[in-house]
């Protein structure tokens, strides 16, 4: 089956149930994304599936071929960040570590469909499970990076 | 020769060796330069310290990041003592000789009460037990991630290691200027001259390398322009954009991954087993039969081209399981046993003070209490694993652990090769918390690569096989005793605990050579109960250690996880018996204990002790010491649709000396959602052998939506450094707790806390 991941096309062989968490990490090395708990109860292994956030654990892969699959990996790089990213360092959020490829591939998904969310719009959304308690720094650093973003846009329309 | 002639010549030959041996300066931890990897252009000062050829500074690091923080906290010690930016400060890791052996955490298992080394010096007995164990394990060497303990360890050393290459390279200098040395300045790893001369440590290194400088102090402390000072961590970049590698992301060309399904019976084996339907399925290439190593359950793996299809082989295997020979553990009768020798047997002493007996006969009421924990499981986000190679007589490892020297005993014992022939690769912890001190993976993971033909593999657990499968937090029960003369005072303080001890079984599977015939007393089953910093005048503490057959481990904050629950929450019900506010309550009884007073003062403090709360909302408090380090919390809690919701915590730390202020904070506000999962949820059951919770809808942790604000306060101090890893986990449960009675006015003695 053909797969769209990162903007680029793979031909997979996996077996259809595979769920995509593990073609992604076992078969194209695409290690960012986590594995956690098997369940979609953690959200280690969120990716974006046509721009919406899905928990890859528990997503067979012929379900998702074809559609545009967005890993941690293309969410941005070192040199150019994605605001979340840039917010992720400025909050010094993660310690493990583990869980927060995809807590930010949760958060831009968020950020994607609100601009501006409150605290209860982040209490919602924001389900992924993380052990060493970095919760109250996310949410700093996802209000920190949708002030950055809107920043960013009024200047751009101011220079327009 | 008289029996007892012979004896005494023998004692006497001993005597001499221990004292002739004892009177030798402890080992050295500097190090030779040899003990460092040897790479083309880095030039070794010692054994932690290189310099790349355009002035990197490489450092050996032993200790694991699993997420502490620690990684980029050492490095600052070094980065301080050499002048340079952090940035140009290097990792490599560190190799397996006793330099790198972590004597702190050795002598953080030493019963002493806290209180005898509040003083400028220490006690003699203090001095003399440091003296010896520290001896003992600059010997051992053992190398671990632990007890809270990387910066309490090596804040010496590096620091040491660090000024003396820097004293060493600006020598070099000055020979090759054919200038005074004091008149070098260093600024950002560039040694200049007045005379207009400068270098960076890259150009001297060759010249520096073999020397030996004059003795050097580390810079004092009114000069450090790192220490102290919030830096942000070396390790988050990698880990936004997930290119950091833990153990599970480690690729190798040719690479297998190989699934685990042991016995559900807790030490319990396969009786029988049909491979044939497993091996049918696609990918699958093999089925190895696991044996129990380091303490845990034996099982089989399934070895297949990716982890899924080895997770659906592991599960097509037919199996018949059969229970332990020792008996399938059950949480429920462990419980009823652990009452019984509460009761009927002494335990020993850990601590005593004035004379209880009699303050006891004297009394004029007495308030009695019985305290309960469950087991409880470590659940890091990333589940254990281990990839092994085995090829031509030699073993490779990447491995998120702790204990890389135990991974590699494990690794060269099941492999039958020599230790020296075992390389491990520590990768980045997934979370450790007190699990990855055991290797019982790292076995499993080399037995599997044995039969895989010199291909490597990764071998991982299931959330579920991880869940069920840990080396519990043991369950404790506590039985607090108070005397109340006709005034009302509180005369004195009786605590009885029982429950299994940690060490000695982490001793038997980990390092059997120290392991003896008997158990020795283990402060880990006491702490938080014999160390109290309250002035009660007669005090006694003892411990019933059991053994109750379910494998026991370290979890974060390891006794005082629970200690800390009974003991703060029973001062709260001494308080409330006694008429008396919880915070004046602790204050009072602390007079003889500065420190901790003005800790626990500043959190009452920030969080606004004694001021109106919003309908609804009550505050607890909590005074706790672990790891050398004080810790106040006050918990801001209400009740609504029958959960419990914690909406702030003000946290309040003496951990001595920071040496990075932005790591303290995270590790306070880490601790305390760690401690309030365990404080809400935290419970694991065992049935017929078999673990009841098993991934994360029946064993949860607190949520986002769930996590209260923790705001931190560190207290200024000169004092040597503390631990900051785990202090903030002990004081949230009995905080949380205290509340919970202000707001319902039912004391709850068991956790989990129920709404």
């Amino acid at each position: 089956m053909q797969l769209n991941i990162n903007g680029q096309s793979h031909n997979s062989s996996a077996d259809a149930n595979m769920p995509l968490l593990w073609v992604l990490r076992d078969e194209l090395n695409l290690t960012g994304t986590k594995y956690g708990c098997g369940v979609a109860a953690c959200g280690a292994c969120t990716v974006h599936v046509d721009g919406q956030a899905v928990r890859s654990c528990v997503v067979p892969v012929s379900a998702v071929a074809g559609q545009q699959i967005t890993t941690i990996e293309s969410l941005g790089s070192a040199e150019q960040p994605h605001p979340l990213q840039a917010a992720w360092i400025a909050e010094q959020v993660p310690q493990c570590g583990y869980c927060q490829s995809g807590m930010l591939m949760a958060a831009a998904d968020l950020l994607a469909r609100k601009s501006h969310p409150s605290d209860a719009e982040i209490d919602a959304a924001m389900t992924n499970l993380c052990r060493c308690g970095t919760y109250q720094r996310v949410r700093a650093a996802i209000h920190r990076a949708a002030a950055s973003i809107q920043h960013t846009a009024m200047k751009q329309g101011g220079a327009a | 020769m008289k029996r007892r002639t012979w004896l005494l010549s023998a004692l006497g030959a001993t005597g001499a060796l221990v004292v002739g041996w004892g009177v030798l300066p402890a080992r050295s931890r500097r190090g030779s330069p040899a003990l460092m990897l040897q790479t083309e252009g880095d030039i070794a000062l010692n054994g932690w310290i290189k310099i790349a050829q355009d002035g990197t500074v490489v450092l050996a690091m032993p200790r694991s990041e699993m997420g502490q923080g620690v990684h980029t906290a050492l490095a600052m010690l070094v980065a301080e003592e050499l002048d340079v930016p952090l940035g140009r400060v290097r990792l490599e890791q560190a190799g397996a000789d006793s330099i790198y052996g972590n004597v702190a955490m050795l002598l953080g298992t030493l019963p002493f009460h806290p209180l005898d080394s509040e003083g400028e010096q220490p006690s003699v007995k203090i001095k003399m037990g440091e003296w010896i164990v520290g001896k003992i394990a600059r010997e051992l060497g053992i190398n671990a991630t632990g007890g809270s303990s990387s910066i309490i360890d090596l804040w010496e050393p590096l620091r040491m290691a660090a000024a003396t290459a820097r004293a060493s390279l600006v020598q070099a200098a000055a020979a090759s200027w054919k200038v005074a040395a004091s008149e070098i300045t260093v600024t950002e790893g560039v040694m200049k001259h007045a005379s207009g001369k400068a270098a960076h440590y890259g150009a001297m290194s060759a010249a520096a390398a073999g020397t030996t400088p004059n003795p050097v102090t580390p810079k004092s402390r009114q000069d450090w322009k790192l220490i102290g000072q919030p830096a942000a961590r070396t390790d988050i970049p990698a880990k936004v954009t997930g290119q950091a590698q833990f153990g599970l992301d480690v690729r190798l060309p040719g690479m297998l991954f190989a699934a685990v399904r042991m016995s559900p019976m807790l030490g319990g084996a396969a009786s029988s087993m049909d491979t044939k339907a497993a091996l049918a399925l696609p990918g699958v290439d093999k089925v190895v039969a696991l044996d129990a190593w380091g303490g845990g359950t034996a099982g089989l793996a399934v070895v297949a081209q990716t982890t899924w299809q080895a997770r659906q082989g592991a599960q097509a295997v037919q199996v018949q399981w059969q229970a332990p020979s020792t008996g399938a553990v059950d949480t429920t009768r462990i419980q009823a046993a652990l009452l019984n020798s509460l009761n009927t047997e002494s335990g020993f002493t850990f601590y005593e003070q004035g004379v209880p007996v009699q303050a006891e006969k004297a009394a004029a009421s007495r308030i009695d209490a019985l305290y309960h924990a469950p087991y409880l499981a470590h659940a890091t986000m990333e589940p254990m694993n281990c990839t092994a190679q085995v090829k031509d007589g030699r073993v490779e490892i990447w491995v998120p652990t702790q204990v890389p020297q135990m991974v590699r005993a494990m690794a060269a014992k099941v492999a039958g090769v020599k230790e020296d022939q075992v390389t491990v690769h520590v990768t980045l912890l997934g979370g450790g918390f007190g699990r990855r001190l055991d290797v019982d993976f790292v076995g499993q993971a080399v037995q599997v690569a044995m039969a895989c033909a010199g291909a490597p593999v990764q071998l991982s657990w299931s959330r579920e096989e991880d869940m069920t499968h840990d080396f519990y937090r043991p369950m404790h029960l506590a039985k607090f005793q108070a005397s109340l003369d006709a005034q009302g005072e509180v005369t004195s303080l009786r605590i009885k605990s029982a429950g299994d001890a940690i060490s000695p079984r982490w001793m038997a599977r980990a390092v059997p050579l120290l392991s003896g015939p008997i158990d020795m007393p283990d402060k880990t089953t006491s702490e938080g109960l014999f160390d109290l910093p309250y002035g009660f005048v007669s005090q006694h503490m003892s411990h019933v250690a059991t053994q109750s057959g379910v494998p026991v481990g370290f979890w974060r904050s390891v006794g005082h996880s629970h200690n800390a629950f009974f003991s703060e929450s029973f001062m709260d019900e001494l308080a409330v018996a006694t008429k008396q506010d919880p915070l004046a309550f602790r204050l009072g009884l602390l007079k003889e204990a500065p420190r901790y007073a003005a800790v626990l003062q500043k959190a009452a403090d920030l969080a606004g002790w004694g001021k109106a709360l919003p309908a609804g909302h009550a505050h607890g408090i909590a005074l706790h010491q672990s790891f050398g380090s004080i810790v106040a919390q006050v918990a801001e809690v209400s009740l609504s649709d029958g959960h419990i919701r914690v909406h702030r915590v003000v946290c309040v730390i003496d951990c001595g000396t920071v040496v990075n202020p932005a790591t303290v904070a995270q590790q306070m506000e880490s601790g305390v959602i760690f401690g309030l999962s365990a404080a809400l949820f935290g419970q694991i059951d065992i049935v017929g052998g078999v673990v009841q919770q098993s991934n994360f809808p029946n064993y949860p942790m607190v949520t986002l939506a769930q996590a209260p604000v923790v705001q931190t306060h560190i207290m200024a101090s000169t004092r040597a450094p503390g631990g900051v890893g785990e202090p903030a986990v002990p004081p949230i449960a009995p905080a949380v707790a205290n509340a919970l009675f202000t707001l319902t006015g039912k004391r709850q003695r068991a956790l989990p806390l129920k709404a």
